[in-house]
């Protein structure tokens, strides 16, 4: 994976992949009409990548404490998002103008990119170690 | 043999609904727990080679919020079963 020593960069470029792949349900669902479904993925994504950054300022926090007060704020932290997750959830289960499993579909997006950046670069390096080989 | 009325079957259905989201949500302990167990180990990490830190943000960050899936999928299971049952 590119910039796997710059968790920075690393974060700006998941970020920015997960939002070039989003375009695709977003203009699609636009394009149909079903601005409920647009406005829920949107809702679901921007709160995914606020948590991404949330999770990233928390683990360096983390990393400069004691090992045992560090798992314990990172369990901490863990549940604190969980309750955001659950009322964004919530929130787009209630609001006929967000469709829920939009909103769903689009906290997982940036799972889903950094899964599929990782089966590309697994399938990327064993073509290219066929390809030394057979030089 | 026994037959119920429609109120009773509902209120059945409602109640196993509600009882399926709370065993749902035990799923989201689990990556708690396991990122709480990785931070600790990526502080000793750190600890022992200083140098490798960027690595370790970054391998424990993509591992984190990867592993968080499972505890959001209970989550969606849960409130899908409290909203629309």
């Amino acid at each position: 994976m590119k910039y796997i020593d710059d968790p920075h960069r690393l974060q700006i470029e998941i970020i920015k992949k997960t939002y070039l792949i989003s375009l695709l349900p977003v203009l699609s669902s636009l394009i149909a009409g079903e601005y409920a479904i647009t406005l829920g993925f949107v809702f679901g994504l921007l709160i995914a990548t606020l948590l991404l950054r949330l999770k990233y300022n928390n683990i360096i926090r983390a990393l400069n404490m004691e090992e045992e007060s560090a798992e314990k704020f990172i369990r901490n932290r863990y549940f604190l998002e969980y309750a955001l997750y659950f009322l964004v959830l919530f929130t787009a289960a209630r609001h006929a103008n967000l469709n829920f499993l939009a909103a769903a579909v689009g906290l997982f997006m940036i799972k889903f990119t950094v899964i599929m950046w990782s089966i590309i670069d697994l399938l990327k390096d064993t073509f290219q170690r066929q390809i030394d080989e057979y030089k | 043999m026994v037959e119920f009325s429609p109120e009773v079957i509902d209120t059945v259905i409602r109640a196993a609904a509600l009882l399926g989201a709370g065993f749902a949500m035990i799923a989201g302990i689990g990556p708690g727990i396991g990122q709480g167990y990785a931070a600790g180990k990526a502080v000793e990490s750190v600890a022992r080679d200083p140098e490798a830190r960027g690595n370790i943000i970054t391998t424990m960050l993509l591992g984190q919020a990867v592993a968080e899936s499972t505890g959001i999928y209970s989550l969606v299971i849960a409130i899908v079963l409290i909203f629309t049952i």
